[in-house]
């Protein structure tokens, strides 16, 4: 039985031709506000960093600017590993934890690996493969039970957090897996690519790039930004939304586990805890880049300003010798802030 | 008297009136909880039969005692759950509670030395006030500025948590009263742990609240059809405030329950908690969309899942794996009753 | 209906009392909701003991007006006097004290709580804060006796029928004492049994007093019931009539502001082969039964019929928005087995659907990506799965172009258009690919005069390519004029089918109104079993 739904109509949505600005104007409006907005995050960041410099000067040092973008490196991996799934109106709250178990499972094949004596190339290759293979299988598992269950991203990740956790703490048996192999570490940490810039960041621009043509050159980039705007009308159209739906969630993770492959190799160890506050950095980062939680807004540039803004967060307040525990409850306030903001913009538009 | 045409667009297997059977009533109004007394039953039965020392008079308090708690903060849940939103807060509004009702007591010992009652007063209402703050801003963003509600506690389960930590630098708090602990705590009244007692009461008053007071019909209209009410003149507002607030104070009860048994104030307490409140409530038949919801059966959800726990406990099965089952129950749970909701409205 | 009755006598009296013949007065009122103007300037009176028909299309501001009226939101302008006394900051609890009792076409009813608890929702009896049940039981009890409606009072909501459900709407309203009564489209869902009860409790209560505000569509009815009938179009009153004194295209002539402007132009018939052939299709929900009809090349194919009566259910169905019972559908002499908008659009067949907000349009994004949504995987537009850019804007600027978009921007947003752009937007969709069968569903709502020309010259245009165009629509001129053979559909089935000279609106509204009679009943039912 078809229960009407909603209730009694409140107003007739499809009076659309008696407006009460012409076309023209409006625009011109959106525009001025669109602009406003775009400007808005980099002015905002470059404010912060000359006001913070007056406490502490090292802020703005060569040194420190270098550690802000290796820093940012990495939370734009996960940043932008949200944002995917962002975009379509949804979530991944799994996002931390299945970075610990990524981290773990590679560090364990590797060592393995090493220890058996095994080539380079192939403890490298059996990194990346484990790396991306558990990510795909997350990726995977949330996919299939949002897109084609159609179930609350919300729940469906908060389940497969809790999964991701069990397993990361079940096979590293709650300790660090120390010792991760040269053989894995370097090319993905170590040393310089392009002579200059450290490895992390030229993978990240690498990413960056990636995504952007992915996002705006191709057939799955293009029906995200529709699904996650009207995702009847994709549908009606004859986009295959689950299909898409599905593979939003298996990107998130393959770019979730690229990141924990990269931030293993730094850390040369496979941590259990890695992902600890990631999850939320993440979607602070991509919600303050101007990432929209209705869906359907977003795009690599807001990933990269917002990963530089929360970055630059940080390190400020490690500078400034802020507690552990304040930069937690300050990063609980920038969300809710960043959030009430996008609510402004998206009922202003 | 049958009333036949073509644009008679009901179930088609009812007839006009409703159902006719008492059995297709039950079956109808108790969709995916109908099983539940039935599988706790057969499981407890089981559970007694194959594993040693679940009967143990020792192990039967522990599961009892654990299911209090997590009974006292699955019904808060549950509230929250049937006006459609969610409370992600509710493990990090424990772990304030713990923190903050230990500190103050600790701080209290000297100037009331001699009247332990007034220190734990004090203390208690500053635990109690912690939740109703956290449920006061959950409430109000959702309520007000129409934030999904995912979010608002995502933030404030954040800054909780950082609290808490930042009061004690995530050491323990030592130095509660003793009656408080070993009085309320661990005591035994009548044989039962205190923590039963404190649940069946709360079990008792949302019973009351929700079948024979306004905001029970207030809230299942709110989640069920938020037009309907808002044209039948219910205060909307008013009401998903008090849902989302006495969620946190749910929450805080727990919370210094818990607190009281442990013996001291903890910033670092069970990361399951929210998990296990929601999974609860799920395996009960609360309905994730909003609703739905029966405390009894709550109640039955949550010690089902603790009786689980406990079996697995027993069987020496390590606690992170069952953290792993934990994620896919509630899953299967939610997709359970999704499927369900499909196929009756094909139908 | 013993407790209306035993009030006629003292309710009569008190009417006299007060402020004599009005019930209801409402003086330049006006509305609007973010980007939308609902009401402007109306003005509407009810008096004591009458039935006054609120007649529009879908969109003229009728729910807004009886929204104000039942106190759910108030009005940005003009006065409410109420029984000679002016009413401010009115809820939908106050409404319903003083008298004035709501039901709404799209239920306000909570699909998880029994029928009594619906009944009493906000209005609950109490005793010591606590609910009153049994006095609430009572009650409910007592008003469905007096109804006299088929209704067991614990029954939840969601397991009634939709006739059912509508009958719990109507009793919410005679909870409280009623003196205003509004009822909105209240047959849509009730079988002629039911609707003949609620006929008898109209009668009964306009003796008594009571003041009724009725909307519809159906002709039938309004003619049966109405004393006077006021016609709202785009958010203005157009006129207020009596009911004796109007004829039927009177009124749809009134509703639809047919301009001696708009043209419909003179569309060839070339009819072709088959290209569509619908047999027997009955949907799960009913709303369709047993219907068949075919549409051929080079041929406008409409289907007429009131709100309700299955259309736009009918085409939905065909490209799988709708779950099918039995039936088949054949494209271009092909039988498609499990439709899917997805086959469809490959299949050639393009839906356009009637909600474009909902569900056509992505408004944030620009024309470009709204008018190449459906075309994705065509060679033009991409090459294995990757965006041709180039190409995509080059082909979609000819297209606006052709549509005449005004302005002709392909990278603004579809939000900042008017309706009768966004519509254009839409039907551009339809342009990106082959499409062999074109399914209009209301093409033409919201849209002003001029746009309306342009779309009609727009499928002018198609045909000559040699597309077959069904056409669906309540808008009877533009249905009458451009269809080349037309269906009329009643009450989820097939009544008619009309070609040349017969396709003129006394044919087509004798089948609007036809009576169901006894015989009809029984045998369609035998036609249903053989």
């Amino acid at each position: 039985m078809s229960f009407p739904s909603g209730g009694p109509r409140l107003f007739d949505a499809s009076i659309s031709n008696v407006s009460l600005r012409s076309a023209a104007e409006t625009s011109r409006h959106r525009r001025a506000a669109r602009w406003g907005f775009v400007l808005l995050l980099p002015l905002l960041i470059v404010a912060m960093a000359l006001a913070v410099s007056l406490f502490e000067p090292r802020v703005l040092s060569l040194r420190n600017i270098i550690n802000i973008l290796v820093q940012s490196s990495y939370l734009l991996l996960f940043a932008s590993a949200q944002m995917v799934v962002i975009l379509t109106g949804g979530f991944d709250l799994s996002l931390g934890m299945a970075v610990s178990v990524i981290s773990v499972a590679t560090a364990l094949v590797t060592t393995g690996l090493a220890a058996a004596d095994a080539p380079a190339w192939l403890v490298l290759i059996a990194g990346l493969a484990v790396g991306l293979g558990v990510g795909l299988l997350v990726g995977a598992f949330n996919g299939l039970f949002v897109s084609w269950v159609g179930i609350n991203p919300f729940v469906v990740t908060l389940g497969s957090l809790n999964i991701c956790y069990g397993l990361a703490t079940t096979i590293s048996g709650g300790r660090p897996v120390f010792n991760v192999p040269d053989a894995f570490t370097r090319p993905l940490y170590d040393g310089t690519f392009i002579p200059g810039i450290p490895i992390p960041v030229t993978l990240a621009i690498f990413v960056a790039v990636f995504l952007y043509l992915l996002l705006d050159r191709t057939v799955f980039g293009r029906a995200l930004y529709l699904i996650g705007n009207n995702p009847r009308a994709a549908s009606l159209a004859g986009i295959p939304s689950r299909r898409y739906l599905f593979l939003a969630y298996v990107t998130c993770s393959l770019l979730a586990a690229f990141g924990s492959l990269m931030l293993t190799a730094r850390t040369g160890s496979g941590e259990p805890n890695l992902g600890g506050s990631l999850m939320l950095e993440s979607i602070a980062a991509a919600v303050i880049g101007g990432v929209s939680l209705q869906g359907g807004v977003g795009g690599i540039i807001p990933a990269i300003l917002g990963s530089i803004f929360v970055t630059l967060l940080s390190n400020a307040m490690n500078l400034l010798e802020v507690g552990g525990y304040v930069q937690q409850i300050l990063l609980g306030c920038v969300i809710i802030a960043a959030i009430f903001l996008d609510r402004i913009r998206a009922t202003r538009a | 008297m049958r009333l036949i045409g073509p644009i008679m667009s009901g179930k088609s297997s009812s007839h006009c009136a409703g159902p006719t059977s008492i059995v297709e009533w039950i079956l109808r109004s108790y969709r995916p909880a109908g099983f539940l007394p039935v599988l706790l039953t057969v499981l407890l039965v089981a559970f007694a039969l194959f594993i040693p020392n679940f009967v143990a008079v020792q192990n039967l308090l522990n599961v009892l005692r654990s299911s209090s708690y997590l009974v006292i903060i699955a019904a808060g849940q549950m509230l929250v759950l049937i006006v459609g939103g969610f409370d992600l807060s509710q493990g990090a509004v424990v772990a304030l509670t713990s923190v903050s009702s230990a500190l103050v007591m600790v701080a209290l010992k000297e100037t009331f030395a001699n009247e332990p009652g007034l220190i734990i007063l004090i203390g208690v209402l500053a635990g109690l006030g912690c939740g109703a703050i956290v449920g006061l801003v959950n409430g109000a963003c959702v309520a007000f500025l129409r934030i999904s509600p995912f979010m608002v506690t995502l933030g404030t389960m954040s800054i909780a948590t950082g609290c808490a930590l930042l009061l004690t630098s995530g050491i323990p708090v030592y130095g509660m009263p003793q009656s408080y602990v070993e009085g309320f705590g661990r005591g035994l009244w009548l044989d039962l742990p205190t923590a039963f007692y404190l649940a069946a009461t709360v079990v008792a008053v949302i019973w009351v609240m929700q079948n024979y007071t306004r905001m029970g019909r207030y809230i299942l209209a709110i989640g069920g059809n938020m037009q309907a009410a808002i044209v039948s003149g219910v205060p909307v507002k008013t009401y998903l405030i008090l849902s989302y607030v006495i969620c946190s104070v749910l929450a805080s009860v727990s919370g210094l329950a818990f607190t009281a048994q442990l013996g001291s104030g903890q910033a670092v307490i069970n990361a399951q908690l929210t998990l296990e409140s929601i999974a609860a409530a799920v395996i009960a038949g609360v309905s994730i969309k909003g609703g739905v919801g029966r405390v009894e059966m709550v109640t039955l959800g949550a010690i089902l899942l603790l009786t689980l726990t406990d079996a697995m406990d027993l069987l020496r099965i390590d606690p992170r794996i069952q953290a792993i089952f934990l994620g896919i129950i509630v899953v299967l749970a939610v997709a359970l009753d999704e499927l369900s909701k499909r196929r009756a409205a094909l139908v | 209906m013993t407790g209306v009755e035993t009030n006629d006598a003292s309710r009569v009296a008190e009417a006299a009392r007060d402020c004599g013949d009005l019930l209801l007065e409402l003086t330049n009122i006006s509305k609007r909701f973010p980007g939308v103007v609902a009401l402007e300037g109306v003005e509407f009176e009810l008096r004591r003991g009458e039935v006054h028909v609120l007649f529009g299309e879908n969109g003229a501001g009728k729910s807004t007006l009886i929204n104000i009226i039942a106190g759910t939101y108030p009005a940005d302008t003009g006065t409410f006097k109420y029984r000679g006394k002016e009413i401010v900051h009115l809820t939908p609890q106050a409404a319903r004290v003083i008298g004035i009792s709501p039901v709404f076409q799209e239920f306000s009813l909570v699909p998880e709580l029994t029928v009594e608890e619906n009944l009493f929702l906000g209005r609950e009896l109490t005793a010591g804060g606590f609910l009153n049940r049994r006095a609430m039981r009572a009650r409910a009890r007592a008003i469905v006796r007096e109804l006299n409606f088929d209704l067991r009072p614990d029954y939840k909501v969601a397991q009634l029928s939709r006739a059912h459900q509508q009958m719990v709407e109507i009793a919410k309203a005679f909870l409280t004492e009623v003196r205003l009564l509004i009822l909105d489209e209240p047959t849509a869902s009730l079988t002629d049994v039911e609707a003949a009860k609620l006929f008898e409790l109209i009668a009964k209560l306009k003796a008594a007093g009571v003041g009724i505000i009725y909307v519809s569509h159906r002709m039938r009815e309004i003619k049966r019931i109405a004393d006077r009938i006021t016609v709202l179009r785009d958010g203005h009153k157009i006129k207020t009539v009596d009911a004796g004194e109007v004829s039927e295209t009177e009124l749809v002539e009134l509703m639809t502001g047919r301009k001696v402007g708009v043209l419909f132009p003179k569309i060839e018939h070339r009819p072709g082969e088959k290209l569509l052939d619908v047999e027997h299709i009955t949907l799960s929900d009913r709303s369709v039964d047993d219907v068949s009809f075919y549409a051929r090349a080079g041929e406008i194919t409409g289907i007429a019929g009131l709100v309700g009566c299955g259309k736009s259910e009918l085409i939905r169905a065909i490209v799988g928005l709708e779950p099918i019972e039995s039936g088949t559908i054949r494209v271009g002499g092909t039988v498609i087995a499990a439709p899917t908008p997805a086959a469809m659009t490959k299949r050639g067949v393009c839906y356009f659907p009637s909600d474009r907000v909902a569900e056509g349009l992505a408004l944030a994004r620009p024309v470009r990506e709204n008018v190449s949504m459906a075309a994705l995987d065509l060679p033009s537009f991409s090459r294995h799965r990757i965006l041709q850019r180039r190409s995509e804007r080059r082909i979609v600027q000819e297209i606006v172009q052709k549509l005449s978009l005004r302005p002709p921007l392909i990278e603004r947003a579809v939000a900042s258009f008017s309706g009768g752009n966004r519509q254009k937007v839409l039907l551009a969709r339809g342009l990106t690919r082959d499409i062999s069968v074109y399914l209009f569903d209301e093409p033409t709502v919201g849209v002003d005069v001029g746009a309306k020309a342009e779309i009609y010259e727009l499928m002018q245009t198609l045909l000559s390519t040699g597309v077959a165009i069904v056409l669906v629509s309540s808008d009877l001129p533009e249905v009458l004029n451009l269809s080349h053979r037309l269906y009329v559909m009643h009450r989820s089935h097939m009544v008619a089918e009309l070609t040349g000279a017969n396709i003129n609106e006394p044919a087509v509204l004798a089948h609007f109104f036809r009576e169901r009679q006894p015989d009809g009943i029984v045998a369609r039912e035998l036609h249903a079993t053989n």
